[in-house]
């Protein structure tokens, strides 16, 4: 009983230790909201939350960082998360804004309670002015779709296909309407190939389906994923049909494989958004608004799109190797 | 049974299977055209069908004794990983990884078996337990580790030929190794023993326990199987892709096993064969992967897949019920 009585004490002295400082500060209380823990992209933005963590507890302050656990309800999830810090009484939140329609209201009640909030990775600039947030933080989808349309078009392209392994997901069909239209402004022009369910996370299925759409199609000359792990499947699919040679591949955010593509010449580039500055940026601004005042005079604060290709390839890769690209 | 006859034949559990297997191959052979045939398309479905079956045999098999395992979502991207971080991100030789990742197979099976037979959980529960402690230990080594979620591994090229190569440019070496771990069960389950051990302990866990079969250890030893076979189809896979994601891997709980009661497995045990399973697998991977050689509108896809595939699964019941009620006629 003893040893219980120990363990259990222990994990309460834990559990007390790890709430206290959310009641007992001297700086900001920063609540930022994020995708799940395993997800590649947002272990990034985790990266630049950590980094920026460092600076707000010099401060005196502290971060809580609150992880979806699926993204089967993102919107209403997203929502949940938000009253929760709200009830933690936090000072500050920041938090994308993934489905505006399910999570405005809570956007608004935190407004309401006094809570300044700081829009991060989506949701976008107008949003942000309509809401009355502080800024927005990160990449605008249809933007950066237009362009790596542009510069697919630019490099030759003239039928690209946009693979969406989660097709009816807003954010991807805003990257594949920009593609389609970017590729539109030099006559090119560009499809969405949208894979079944069943297909997503399982590479074999979704390179296979890529082999069979570039075999079923001899005049596409460009493939298009939404993620990195996408374009590792891509490639293999390319490779099968026996089109590495005359098939062009671009993907949205980067892996090290794909990294290591882009260097040897097997895909032509990757669209960053670069997800350490968006984390980095939104916790180290909200710190400097709560405790300071201070605020961008720019507003949305764009951290994307940029464009990875064999120019700049060197300097991402070692980012990439470190987990910080 | 010592005559082989046609109605012999189409009594046979995996008779179901195999004619809904004919019948779809027979639909996108009409609105696919022969490219879906040839080298290359046969491919497509069976580098798909290899990946899921190499998983769907024992799972198949822990379902005929009355059990799920639903682990099996965290042990691929736990293989891959595991892998990648050793051989990748580190440079252990690639046969200590193998030996590693089958080794963690082998400690997470066991668990998921001795807590099913030695507690009244329900197997369901039990490696729903075990499907999220892994992903999470594997997420948070890796993060640990490597500081990210997503690793790159180049392996050398004898591993490479082995494991994660294509023969002929389009087939996947995987295939092999499906091909070869079939002809294993089959062996195994319908002409040793141990076969009628399994099917007598989905029937009846307590009279087969009675009637002297060890339940527990074969038990275990089915969790061991499936949690190895998909850590392995994991490790195949980084090698193939020369890249590994901790988050990949979830559909494959769904795609298994769908894959297997359209093979002619009864969700409740008790019914089915391995030879079932096979051809249920490639049933579902060409319905999946052949709508990509078909002019139908792609954001139909899911409706058809899930059409034909309640199709087959009821052709399958039918003969299943046709062949249990049959009686030979008097002569």
């Amino acid at each position: 009983m003893s040893i219980f009585k120990n363990v259990m004490g222990a994990l309460l002295a834990t559990a007390t230790l790890g709430v206290a400082p959310v009641m007992a500060q001297d700086g900001a209380t920063i609540a930022i909201i994020g995708g799940r823990a395993d997800d590649a992209f947002f272990a990034k933005i985790g990266r630049g939350i950590d980094d920026a963590t460092l600076v707000v507890e010099a401060h005196g302050g502290t971060v809580n960082y609150l992880q979806l656990q699926t993204y089967d309800n993102i919107g209403g999830d997203a929502a949940n998360l938000i009253r929760t810090a709200i009830s933690q009484g936090v000072d500050i939140i920041a938090v994308p804004n993934w489905v505006p329609d399910a999570q405005d209201e809570a956007i608004e009640a935190a407004m309401a309670a006094g809570i300044p909030v700081m829009l991060y990775n989506a949701g976008g600039g107008d949003k942000a002015a309509e809401l009355g947030a502080i800024n927005y933080i990160g990449n605008e989808e249809y933007p950066a779709g237009l362009a790596g349309g542009k510069y697919f078009a630019e490099h030759g392209a003239t039928n690209v296909i946009c693979v969406n392994t989660v097709p009816g997901a807003g954010n991807l069909e805003a990257r594949c309407d920009g593609i389609r239209d970017g590729m539109a402004e030099s006559g090119g022009v560009s499809e969405q190939l949208p894979l079944p369910a069943s297909a997503f996370g399982d590479p074999t299925a979704v390179a296979e389906a890529i082999k069979a759409t570039l075999l079923g199609d001899e005049t596409i000359d460009g493939i298009f994923t939404i993620s990195s792990a996408d374009a590792d499947s891509a490639y293999i699919g390319m490779q099968q049909a026996g089109r590495v040679e005359t098939v062009a591949l671009g993907s949205f955010d980067m892996n090290v494989a794909g990294l290591e593509r882009i260097r040897d010449g097997e895909q032509l580039f990757a669209i960053d958004q670069q997800p350490w500055l968006q984390g980095f940026l939104a916790v180290t601004l909200a710190d400097g608004y709560v405790n300071y005042g201070l605020a961008m005079a720019t507003s949305p604060l764009l951290t994307g799109p940029g464009i990875v290709d064999a120019s700049n390839i060197e300097a991402t890769l070692k980012g990439g190797e470190l987990g910080y690209r | 049974m010592s005559r082989l006859s046609i109605g012999s034949l189409f009594r046979r559990p995996e008779a179901g299977a195999f004619l809904g297997m004919v019948a779809v191959i027979a639909f996108f052979l009409i609105f696919g055209g022969i490219n879906f045939l040839k080298p290359s398309g046969i491919a497509s479905w069976l580098n798909v069908a290899a990946n899921i079956g190499i998983i769907a045999i024992p799972v198949g098999l822990l379902m005929i004794a009355g059990e799920l395992d639903i682990s099996i979502g965290s042990m691929i991207p736990a293989g891959s990983m595991i892998v990648a971080i050793m051989s990748g991100h580190y440079d252990f030789p690639i046969w200590m990884s193998i030996i590693v990742v089958l080794g963690f197979g082998v400690v997470v099976g066991f668990i998921n078996g001795f807590l099913v037979v030695h507690t009244a959980v329900p197997s369901l529960i039990v490696t729903l337990g075990t499907l999220f402690a892994v992903a999470g230990l594997v997420l948070g080594l890796s993060v640990l580790i490597t500081g990210t979620t997503s690793v790159s591994i180049k392996a050398p090229d004898f591993y490479k030929a082995v494991f994660g190569q294509f023969i002929g440019g389009t087939y996947q070496v995987i295939i092999l190794w499906w091909f070869a771990v079939t002809a294993v069960y089959v062996f195994y389950i319908h002409y040793t023993k141990y076969g009628n051990w399994i099917f007598a302990i989905g029937g009846d866990r307590e009279s087969a326990r009675n009637a002297g079969i060890p339940t527990t250890k074969l038990t275990i030893i089915l969790f061991i199987l499936s949690a190895c076979s998909a850590a392995f189809v994991g490790m195949c896979q980084a090698l193939l892709f020369n890249s590994a994601q901790v988050s990949a891997g979830m559909s494959y709980i769904f795609n298994v096993i769908i894959s297997v009661v359209v093979g002619g497995v009864v969700l409740t045990g008790g019914f089915g064969s391995v030879v079932g399973i096979v051809f249920g697998t490639i049933t579902f991977a060409v319905v999946n992967q052949g709508i990509y050689f078909t002019s139908f509108d792609r954001n139909w896809s899911s409706l058809i897949i899930g059409v034909m595939l309640l199709a087959a699964v009821l052709m399958n019941n039918t003969f299943r019920s046709m062949a249990l009620s049959y009686a030979p006629k008097k002569k």
